[in-house]
């Protein structure tokens, strides 16, 4: 995929990501309240589902994670990705 | 299997399983079976902090100053939480390092431990500091018996599982006749114990200690007993670190793919999992009661702690993909937050007792391209 990541949240607005250090920040540098604890990937509340597209890590993430989910503060877009928060 | 403190056998423990393979031999770390203990001991390494960072003064000053519901409210708590770690810097060592097989699995076991012993010293930090005799506050700690009552069921697994293990190595495998008591020394009922005992540490670490937690930071919310709060804050992140080490054992184990009797075990022992959590939830909110008996203290009553207890007994559940055994609810201690989260505003370390400072975090990756934008 070439050109600027696109992220979809749903419930919430679609963006371009802006090359922030973590999807946990692009999230917050859009105003989406994506839970968040440690931004060290060991608490585990940044969880989201990761619907659509790929992300990169960078940090390691230390909770145990099904397939399909992704640790925000851990990981940036790769390709446009789709992202579902949880509900509380 | 009798345990060896150096086995000179020349096995690859990358093919061993997690718990009663052979015993470690080699303690090496450049390849492991699985990654993330050795990634859990680097984190909590990072994370290394001394009571003494964090000054006392003006707690001792806050805590003179308040009224004797509030003290009992503070000091209960701490007695709970010297009695927790108390147990928990000894008992991982104790318990699972005779049953063991992998190296960063032993390590992770021991780094945990030891960052247990930390908040054991800081407490006495704590109490040093804001009493003038320490030894009413500890010598009294045996002598509660709201404290006493869950000690007993934090340690009653623990005690059990390390008993059989000795009958085991002993005796070798099988039912055992010891002093007119019969024990099931097989290796099957050594796993389920083992097993049980890591669910009831992983409740010790995930639900009993945040009732603490939470009367520690409504102090300070009030801008009372902060240094104690900063400290508090630094046990809460290495809490959540140890919760991820028992959340991955747990689950590990559960999927079947490290020793294919541990999934047999989670199926047989679910009705026991919940009732480890439903009992521990129970006893937090009983402590809630006992904490709150002589008056409640601003922002916080053994009502909304209690909800809390429900609430975070649900998320804890849920990441060891258990059912929720409470109602949904909202956390109904959104502020708890705040304190649980690591220092995202760039601070000088020497300036503030930052969280988030990690020590040894130097980046050698030097690109040629990376001075690029530079002109002399």
């Amino acid at each position: 995929m070439s050109g600027i990541p696109r992220i979809k949240v749903s419930n919430y607005h679609t963006f371009f990501y802006q090359y922030e250090f973590s999807l946990l920040d692009a999230l917050e540098a859009q105003n989406i309240p994506a839970p968040y604890n440690c931004r060290g990937g060991y608490c585990g509340c940044c969880k989201v589902r990761l619907l659509e597209g790929e992300v990169e890590y960078v940090q390691d993430s230390l909770v145990d994670l099904q397939a399909d989910e992704v640790l925000t503060c851990c990981c940036r877009p790769k390709t446009h990705i789709e992202v579902e928060l949880p509900e509380d | 299997m009798s345990y060896s403190t150096f086995s000179p056998s020349n096995h690859d423990a990358t093919r061993e399983p997690m718990f009663f393979g052979r015993s470690v031999n080699v303690a090496r770390y450049d390849r492991q079976k699985y990654p993330i203990f050795e990634k859990l001991i680097e984190k909590q390494l990072s994370f290394f902090w001394r009571p003494e960072e964090v000054d006392l003064t003006n707690d001792r000053k806050d805590f003179m100053g308040m009224p004797d519901h509030e003290q009992h409210i503070f000091l209960s708590n701490l007695k709970y939480q010297t009695l927790l770690d108390s147990v928990q810097g000894r008992s991982p060592n104790v318990a699972f390092l005779p049953v063991v097989s992998l190296p960063e699995l032993e390590t992770w076991f021991e780094t945990w431990a030891f960052s247990e012993t930390i908040h054991s010293r800081s407490y006495t930090h704590i109490i040093r500091n804001i009493i003038t005799e320490p030894s009413e506050v500890f010598d009294t700690i045996v002598t509660n018996p709201e404290i006493i009552k869950r000690a007993e069921t934090v340690t009653r697994l623990y005690d059990e599982f390390i008993q059989l293990v000795n009958i085991h190595a002993v005796h070798g495998a099988g039912i055992h006749r010891i002093d007119g008591e019969s024990y099931d020394a097989s290796l099957y009922n050594l796993k389920k114990k083992l097993y049980l005992t890591l669910v009831s540490v992983n409740v010790l670490e995930a639900i009993r200690f945040y009732v603490s937690f939470a009367c520690s930071f409504a102090f300070a919310e009030r801008a009372l007993m902060e240094g104690n709060a900063k400290i508090i804050k630094l046990i809460a992140r290495d809490e959540a670190l140890h919760l991820t080490g028992t959340q991955h054992m747990l689950n590990l184990m559960a999927s079947g793919a490290d020793d294919p009797d541990f999934k047999q075990i989670a199926v047989e022992c679910e009705e026991q999992v919940y009732a480890i959590f439903r009992e521990a939830a129970q006893q937090e909110k009983e402590w809630a009661e006992y904490l709150f008996s002589e008056g409640s203290m601003i922002g916080l009553n053994a009502r909304i702690l209690g909800d809390y207890v429900e609430y975070i007994t649900n998320v804890r559940m849920k990441a060891l993909g258990l059912s929720e055994i409470f109602p949904a609810r909202q956390n109904p201690l959104p502020w708890m937050n705040s304190w649980l989260v690591s220092d995202n505003v760039q601070v000088a370390p020497q300036e503030a007792e930052i969280s988030s400072y990690l020590v040894g975090q130097i980046d050698n990756d030097v690109d040629t391209g990376d001075f690029d934008g530079f002109d002399l």
